[in-house]
C-alpha cells in the first residue's frame, strides 16, 4: 500500500524578484513498510523534496497524499496536527532543547500529544524502553551538551518515535556523524524499518543509502530514476549493494 | 573592505540592530529626562521662592486697631533692609458669586474654603506667576485667580464672577490662572485674588468692609528682629517667619516632587539594565563570525576597531533620537505633576540632555569594548562555538519534565528556561520589580493620603460628619467662643427634634507665643482646644491626653524643637503674664507642619489670640456614619456638610487630585515601559531562539502552543517581578515615603496600601497590559520557517 504519493509536485521560490523552481513537476510513491533514500548532487533539491511531502514547507503546485489524505493544503494547525502524531523527523544538526535533559527532549511531543490517551508515566516507560533499545539509557539524565554526536542523534530518533509515528523523514541523519556514530544510527533505522516504519531519508552518502530499500535519484529538482536495492538484511553484503549502487549512480551520471 | 564589513553587517541583522537601535534611544530618553527633572525638581522651591520674592518675615493682620503700632514698629527697627505693606479686602461667602462656569453651567455659589482676600497684583513682594505665558496685566473688569481656588471652583480662564461689597458690585472675567507661591498651597488657609488697581479702588470707597494687611520684611538679622517681635506680642492673624516656612507648605509638592524622583531614578535605572542587556546579548549573537574574522587573520584590535565602530554609528543615532524625544517626554512628565510651582522647562536645561546623551554613547561604547575585550582571551574556534570551549557542562535544567506529572508543558518549558538562563531573565525581572515599585510607591503614598484614618494625623478626631459653617469666621473676628458654643448646642437640639441623638463639638485655634526654659527663647505655635459636649480622643504618639487646665499635650516635633520631653513645663506668654503648662503626652500633626500644641477643654486662653476654628464636628449615636452625614445634609441644607474623606480633600487641598493625576501618568508610562521592554526583549530572545522554535514545530507543536511558551515566560517573569515588587515596596516604603511624611510632620504615620488596588487591580492590568504585547510579539513564531532548523547551530 502507498502511503506516501506525490503528484506533480513543484516548488518555486522568489529570488532577487527572479522565479526559481526548485522542484519541477516530481512524482513519486513510497510503500508502508519501505525505506526509501533521495540522493542527489548539492542544490538539486533533495531537502526541499523532503520538507515539502512532510509539509514542513509548502508546495507551489501539485498534490501530496499521505496515507490517503491529501495534505497539501492542510492548515497550519492540522498540519501541525500530523506531524505531532503520524510523522517524525530526523535532522542532520541533531538539534535539542538545550535548557531541558536529553529524557525530557525525547517524551516532549508525547507530552503535547493529544491523541493517546496514556499518561505522563506510560509516556515515560515507553521513552526508557526506546532509548533502552537504542542503547542510550545512560544517557537519560544528561545535559544535550555532555553526550557524543551519536548518542544525540539517536536520542533524536527516540524523539522521533515516541509519537508511534506512521512515517520517519530524515534529513542527512548522519551528515553530522562520524563514521562508527554513523553505522550505529543506520542500524537503529534499519531495525526500526524492519519493525515496520515507513522512513524517507535524504543522504549524500552511499553505505547510508546502500542500507535503503528503494533510492531516487534527485537532479535540478527532478527525480531522474531510482534503484531498487530490496530490504537489507544484517547477512547481507553491505559492500556488494554499495557497489551497485554506485554503478547505477554513475550511470546518472553523478 | 572593513566598511564593506559593517555595511553588510548592519544590513544583514536588521532586526537586532533596529531592537539595538530603539534602547539606546529609550535609555536616552529615561537618562536625559529624568535627570533633567531631578534638576529642575530639586532645587525649583527655593528657585521658585526666590523669582516671587518672598521675604524674610511677614504677617498678616486686620487693619483696624493694629496697623499704626505695627506699621510704627518696623519702620522704626534698625534691622528691616526692606519693607512693604499691602492691603486687601476679607471677602465673605455672600460677597462673591459665580456667574458664569464653562465646566458647570448651573454654578452660582462660589466654594470658599479659604480665607479670602482681593487685593492688587503685587509688584515687589509675594510675585504671582501666570500658568501659562510670561506677564500678568489686569484691565478692569478682569481678574486674576490662584490655581488652587479656580479649581476648587472648576473655574477656568474666561469664565465670570461677580464681587459685591457695599454698593459697589461688579462682574469680573476671569483673565489668567496664576501660580501664588506664598499663598499657592492648600497649606496656607489665606488666598488671594487679584484685581486692577482701578477696580480696588472704587472697593475702598465702600465702608463696613473688613481689611487685612500683610507686612512684608526683609532684615539683616533675623534672630534679633524676632525676638523684639515676639516681644511686642502683636495680634496678628498669622505670621511666617522665613523662606524656609513657606518652602515647608509646599511639603505636598514635596511629596509629588519626590515621587518624581522616585520615578526618575527606578526610569535611570530600567535604561541602563536594559542597555547592558541589549549589548552583551547582540554581541554574544555575533560570536561566530568574530571567530570566523579570528580564523582568517583578522587582528583582535580590528575586530574590536570594527564593532566600536559599528556601535558608536547606533548609539550616536540612537542618543540623538532619544535626545530628542527626552524634551517632550521630561517636559510631560514635570507639567503633569508639578503643577503649583513654577519650574525650568527641559529646553532651559539642555546642557543636561546633552550630557546626558553624551553619557550613554559613552556607556555603550564601555559596555562594547569590555565584551569584546574578553574575547582576546578565545581561540577562533571557541568563539565559533559562541564562546564555549567545548567543553561539556553539567546539566542545566533544574526542573525535570518528566517528575512534572500535571504541569501544562509550555508552562514547564517556560520555567524551565528562566531557571536556566536567570542572569538573561533577571535583568527582565528586574526591569518588571522597579515597574511594580514605580507603581505601588507612589500608591502607598497616594492611599496614605486618601484613607479616612489621615485624619486623625490632623490633629483632629474622626467623626460622622463635618461643618463648614459660614458663621465660623464671623465667632473669630468677633473673639467668640460662647457663640460658637451656643450654636453648637443649637445644632444638638436641631439633630434631637429630627430625631438624632447627636454631640457636637469644635477644634478653636490660637496663636500663642510661648518659652520652655529660657524666656528670651519665644516661638509662636498654633494651639488646639477642644469645645462643645463632644468627648473625643486624640491619638497620642506618647502619654496620656490633657486634663486638667495647666495640662498639654505637645506635637512630636515641637518637642524636639524646644528639646522638650513629657513631664516638662511650657509657658504661654499671655496678656497678664506666663503661664505655665505640664506636657503629658505628644502626639503627630500634618498640621502647621507638624507643629503645635493641644491645651484641655478646660484651660483658660486669651480669647484675644484666636486664630481660627477649624470646623464644626457632629456624631450621632446609632447611626452609620453616611447614614448621619446623609440626614444631616437634609436637616442643615444651607450648611456645607462633609464626610471625614471630603473633609480631608478639603483640607489636604488639590494634592489628592494631582496624586491621582500623577498616579494616572505614572501607571500609564510604567503599562508603555513594560510593553515596550517586553516587545523588544521578547524579539531579542526570539531570534536567539528561532532554532529552537523551529524545532518545536517540527516535531508537531502549533503555533499556539509555541506562542504560550513565549508568553509564558514573560508572564511568570512578571508574576514573580510583581510579588518581588509588592514584597520590596512594602519593606521600603516606610524608608522613602514615611520621611516624606515626615517632614510634613507626622514621622510615625502608619502608610496605608488599599489591597484591592495594590494587590489586585494594578498587578492585574500590568498582567494584562503586559500579556497583549507579549501575545502580538509572539505572533512572530509564524514566520519561523521549520527548515531554518538545519541551518541553526
Amino acid at each position: 500500500m502507498n502511503c506516501l504519493k506525490v503528484k506533480d509536485l513543484c516548488k518555486t521560490y522568489i529570488v532577487n524578484k527572479r522565479q526559481n523552481n526548485v522542484l519541477r513537476n516530481v512524482n513519486l510513491e513510497v510503500q508502508e513498510g519501505e525505506m526509501a533514500a533521495i540522493m542527489g548532487p548539492s542544490g538539486s533539491g533533495k531537502s526541499t523534496l523532503l520538507y515539502a511531502v512532510s509539509g514542513m514547507d509548502s508546495i507551489t503546485s501539485g498534490k501530496v497524499d499521505f496515507f490517503g489524505k491529501d495534505i497539501s493544503n492542510l492548515k497550519p494547525e492540522e498540519m501541525s496536527h500530523l506531524r505531532l502524531n503520524e510523522m517524525g523527523f530526523i535532522f542532520q544538526q541533531m538539534y535539542m532543547l538545550k535548557n531541558l535533559s536529553i529524557f525530557d527532549n525525547i517524551v516532549l511531543p508525547a507530552y503535547q500529544s493529544k491523541e493517546g490517551k496514556e499518561s505522563r508515566q506510560e509516556i515515560n516507560e515507553r521513552a526508557k524502553e526506546l532509548m533502552h533499545k537504542l542503547g542510550i539509557s545512560d544517557i537519560a539524565e544528561n545535559d544535550v551538551n555532555e553526550v557524543s554526536g551519536g548518542q544525540l542523534q539517536r536520542a533524536c530518533i527516540c524523539r522521533s518515535l515516541i509519537n508511534r509515528p506512521k512515517m520517519i523523514f530524515a534529513d542527512e541523519p548522519t551528515g553530522a556523524l562520524n563514521q562508527q556514530n554513523s553505522k550505529e544510527v543506520m542500524k537503529e533505522l534499519n531495525r526500526i524499518n524492519v519493525e515496520g516504519t515507513t522512513i524517507m531519508l535524504v543522504t549524500h552518502d552511499m553505505k547510508v543509502a546502500a542500507k535503503s530499500d528503494r533510492v531516487l535519484y534527485i537532479e535540478d529538482g527532478n527525480i531522474k530514476g531510482e534503484y531498487k536495492l530490496g530490504k537489507y538484511t544484517a547477512d547481507e553484503d553491505i559492500r556488494e549493494r554499495e557497489r551497485k549502487l554506485s554503478n547505477w549512480l554513475g550511470e546518472m551520471e553523478w | 573592505m572593513f566598511f564593506h564589513i559593517l555595511k553588510r553587517d548592519l544590513k544583514r541583522k536588521k532586526t537586532m540592530n533596529i531592537i539595538l537601535l530603539l534602547f539606546i534611544m529609550l535609555a536616552t530618553m529615561f537618562l536625559a529626562s529624568s535627570v533633567n527633572n531631578l534638576v529642575a525638581v530639586s532645587g525649583a522651591i527655593d528657585k521658585f521662592m526666590e523669582m516671587s520674592k518672598v521675604p524674610d518675615f511677614f504677617t498678616i493682620a486686620l487693619s483696624e486697631g493694629t496697623k499704626d503700632e505695627i506699621e510704627s514698629f518696623i519702620e522704626g527697627n534698625e534691622h528691616v533692609t526692606e519693607y512693604e505693606v499691602v492691603s486687601g479686602f476679607l471677602l465673605v461667602n455672600e460677597q462673591i458669586t459665580v456667574v458664569e462656569c464653562q465646566q458647570e453651567p448651573d454654578r452660582t455659589q462660589y466654594e470658599r474654603t479659604n480665607t479670602l482676600t482681593v487685593q492688587t497684583c503685587p509688584e515687589n513682594f509675594m510675585k504671582i506667576f501666570p500658568m501659562e505665558g510670561e506677564e500678568i496685566s489686569l484691565k478692569s473688569g478682569e481678574i486674576a485667580f490662584p490655581k488652587i481656588e479656580a479649581d476648587n471652583n472648576n473655574l477656568q480662564v474666561g469664565d465670570k464672577i461677580r464681587i459685591k461689597v457695599g454698593e459697589v458690585e461688579q462682574e469680573f472675567t476671569i483673565k489668567v490662572i496664576v501660580k501664588d507661591a506664598v499663598f499657592g498651597t492648600s497649606y496656607m488657609g489665606f488666598k488671594r485674588v487679584f484685581i486692577s488697581e482701578e477696580d480696588f479702588a472704587k472697593y475702598e470707597e465702600q465702608e463696613n468692609q473688613v481689611y487685612v494687611n500683610t507686612y512684608n520684611v526683609n532684615m539683616n538679622d533675623e534672630e534679633t528682629f524676632k525676638k523684639e517681635w515676639q516681644e511686642c506680642n502683636f495680634t496678628v492673624i498669622s505670621t511666617v517667619e522665613g523662606k524656609a516656612t513657606v518652602s515647608m507648605c509646599y511639603v505636598m509638592d514635596m511629596l509629588i516632587a519626590a515621587i518624581l524622583i522616585i520615578v526618575s531614578v527606578c526610569l535611570i535605572l530600567i535604561a541602563f539594565l536594559v542597555l547592558r542587556f541589549t549589548i552583551v546579548f547582540t554581541l554574544q549573537e555575533d560570536y561566530k563570525e568574530i571567530g570566523i574574522m579570528k580564523a582568517i587573520g583578522i587582528k583582535d584590535r580590528g575586530i574590536k576597531g570594527l564593532y566600536l565602530v559599528k556601535y558608536l554609528a547606533l548609539s550616536v543615532v540612537g542618543a540623538l533620537v532619544g535626545l530628542v524625544l527626552s524634551f517632550p517626554f521630561g517636559d510631560m512628565l514635570l507639567e503633569i505633576v508639578i503643577v503649583n510651582i513654577k519650574v525650568d522647562k527641559a529646553e532651559q536645561n539642555f546642557l543636561t540632555n546633552i550630557i546626558c546623551a553624551v553619557f550613554i554613547v559613552f556607556i555603550v561604547l564601555l559596555f562594547c569594548y569590555s565584551s569584546t575585550n574578553s574575547l582576546k582571551k578565545f581561540s577562533a574556534m571557541d568563539a565559533i562555538r559562541s564562546g564555549s570551549n567545548g567543553e561539556r557542562f553539567k546539566a542545566k535544567n533544574h526542573v525535570k519534565l518528566w517528575k512534572r506529572k500535571r504541569m501544562k508543558l509550555y508552562f514547564y518549558l517556560a520555567l524551565n528556561d528562566i531557571l536556566s538562563s536567570m542572569k538573561r531573565f533577571g535583568i527582565l525581572a528586574v526591569t518588571f520589580c522597579l515597574d511594580t515599585m514605580l507603581i505601588l510607591l507612589p500608591l502607598s503614598a497616594a492611599n496614605t493620603l486618601k484613607d479616612d484614618s489621615i485624619i486623625n494625623s490632623f490633629s483632629l478626631c474622626q467623626s460622622d460628619v463635618y461643618i463648614d459653617n459660614s458663621k465660623l469666621e464671623q465667632y473669630v473676628s468677633d473673639k467668640d467662643v460662647s457663640g460658637l458654643l451656643k450654636d453648637l448646642e443649637d445644632m444638638e437640639h436641631v439633630l434631637e427634634e429630627n430625631g438624632m441623638q447627636a454631640k457636637a463639638g469644635a477644634d478653636v485655634g490660637y496663636m500663642i507665643t510661648c518659652y520652655s526654659g529660657n524666656p528670651e527663647e519665644r516661638y509662636t505655635y498654633y494651639i488646639f482646644q477642644a469645645v462643645g459636649n463632644w468627648e473625643r480622643h486624640y491619638t497620642l504618639l506618647e502619654g496620656r491626653e490633657p486634663e486638667l487646665e495647666n495640662e498639654i499635650i505637645i506635637t512630636d516635633k515641637t518637642a524636639k524643637e524646644l528639646g522638650v520631653d513629657i513631664g516638662d513645663s511650657i509657658f504661654f506668654v499671655m496678656s497678664d503674664g506666663p503661664e505655665e503648662f505640664i506636657i503629658t503626652g505628644t502626639y503627630q500633626s500634618l498640621m502647621n507642619m507638624g507643629q503645635g500644641f493641644r491645651v484641655s477643654r478646660s484651660a483658660n486662653l486669651d480669647l484675644e489670640n484666636i486664630a481660627g476654628i477649624l470646623c464644626q464636628q457632629v456624631e450621632v449615636e446609632d447611626l452609620e456614619p453616611e447614614e448621619a452625614y446623609l440626614k444631616i445634609k437634609e436637616v442643615f441644607p444651607d450648611y456645607k456638610v462633609l464626610n471625614t474623606r471630603e473633609f480631608c480633600a478639603k483640607i489636604i487641598g488639590s494634592v489628592i487630585d494631582q496624586i491621582d493625576i500623577m498616579m494616572l501618568c505614572i501607571t500609564v508610562i510604567v503599562l508603555i515601559i513594560n510593553s515596550l521592554i517586553t516587545v523588544l526583549m521578547m524579539k531579542t530572545i526570539m531570534t536567539k531562539e528561532r532554532g529552537d522554535i523551529a524545532l518545536l514545530k517540527s516535531v508537531g507543536f502549533d503555533n499556539r502552543s509555541v506562542k504560550a511558551w513565549q508568553i509564558a515566560r514573560i508572564l511568570i517573569i512578571l508574576a514573580v517581578a510583581i510579588v518581588a515588587g509588592t514584597v520590596l515596596s512594602n519593606v521600603l516604603a516606610p524608608y522613602i515615603i514615611t520621611p516624606i511624611f515626615g517632614m510634613m510632620g507626622a514621622d510615625q504615620i502608619k502608610l496605608i496600601m488599599n489591597p484591592l488596588e495594590a494587590y489586585v487591580l494594578y498587578p492585574l492590568l500590568l498582567l494584562v497590559v503586559t500579556g497583549v504585547s507579549a501575545f502580538f510579539c509572539a505572533g512572530g513564531v509564524k514566520k519561523v520557517d521549520l527548515r531554518e532548523i538545519n541551518t541553526m547551530e
